[in-house]
């Protein structure tokens, strides 16, 4: 039997990307640090993940952790990283060996922001909350990290 | 990591903040990102003049798959925004746009041409169309003729104008 193709995500890309954004980020994170504070940061992550990624919220608050993996397997794809993702049973492990996001930071601004990692760590937690899962991120290294995605006892 | 092709999604939460603090915090960000963007046009723009911001915008082009027509002659760059993806994504987005989202182009440009002496007149045309027109002049008598025919001209740090 022909496998039915997936559903296109909610923010589905194709084309170019645009790796210069991420300097931006960081420019970003340092400026809002620098005059609101870290917290006033972690706000504005936690609104990315509750507002912007609602679809993936709605399909975690559904019991479906697999809309973010698959999410994580579309972008991290198209920007070349080094990762991979494992299904198990009891959990979802994403690993970042060469981040692309972190990288092309530290090859174009004179310094990656101690808080550029923040975005994931944050935007995680804001698409998990409320959810029966949890999204735990652990920085392994510089540009590298291991995101978990499980349920919640 | 938010990818790349979601900035514009992160963008438009940091200016709907940015915004509950007022426009000079929303001008101290564009200036902030103006001169992050300088790293990436600033020599380009020294060293080739227009033809610099043509080979800068082309990449632009490129990078952000835009539909967009681009010319250059001697006396000014001119581009035309058929279907910008940063306002088409701000606005295919489960989080609101930012009322004001096409500001923040003229925000960071402005300040760059101030800084290498040429003369900006963005046409924002509407902030609910993702379409726009950019010109940047040598003269700046030439700008100010062109400011003429705008629809919604936009400021910027420095050089404010009438709201709208």
């Amino acid at each position: 039997m022909q496998k039915q193709p997936e559903n296109p995500l909610r923010y589905q890309e194709d084309g170019n990307v645009h790796m210069d954004f991420h300097g931006a980020v960081n420019t970003t994170i340092d400026f809002i640090v620098e005059r609101y504070g870290v917290d006033v940061l972690h706000e504005i992550f936690a609104k990315v993940g509750k507002d912007v990624y609602v679809d993936l919220r709605r399909h975690m608050q559904a019991g479906d952790p697999n809309e973010l993996a698959r999410h994580w397997q579309h972008f991290f794809a198209r920007e070349g990283a080094d990762f991979d993702i494992v299904v198990g049973e009891d959990e979802i492990v994403l690993t970042v060996r060469h981040c692309p996001a972190f990288h092309h930071v530290a090859k174009i601004a004179p310094a990656v922001s101690p808080h550029f990692c923040d975005q994931t760590i944050k935007v995680n937690d804001a698409i998990a909350e409320g959810t029966p899962f949890r999204v735990d991120t652990e920085i392994t290294g510089p540009g590298a990290c291991r995101q978990v995605i499980r349920r919640r006892t | 990591m938010i990818p790349s092709d979601h900035f514009t999604r992160f963008y438009n939460e940091v200016f709907k903040f940015l915004e509950t603090r007022g426009q000079a915090d929303l001008d101290l960000y564009w200036l902030e990102i103006s001169k992050n963007q300088e790293r990436h046009i600033l020599d380009l723009i020294e060293t080739k003049g227009l033809e610099g911001m043509r080979q800068y915008w082309s990449v632009i082009e490129e990078e952000e798959n835009c539909d967009l027509q681009l010319t250059v002659d001697d006396t000014h760059l001119e581009l035309h925004m058929n279907k910008c993806p940063s306002l088409t994504k701000a606005m295919d987005n489960d989080a609101k746009p930012m009322e004001r989202y096409c500001d923040h182009c003229a925000g960071w440009i402005g300040p760059i041409m101030d800084k290498t002496g040429y003369h900006l007149v963005y046409d924002v045309i509407s902030r609910t169309e993702p379409r726009c027109v950019m010109r940047i002049f040598k003269d700046e008598k030439d700008a100010r003729e062109a400011e003429k025919s705008v629809l919604l001209l936009m400021g910027w740090p420095g050089r404010q104008q009438p709201a709208s």
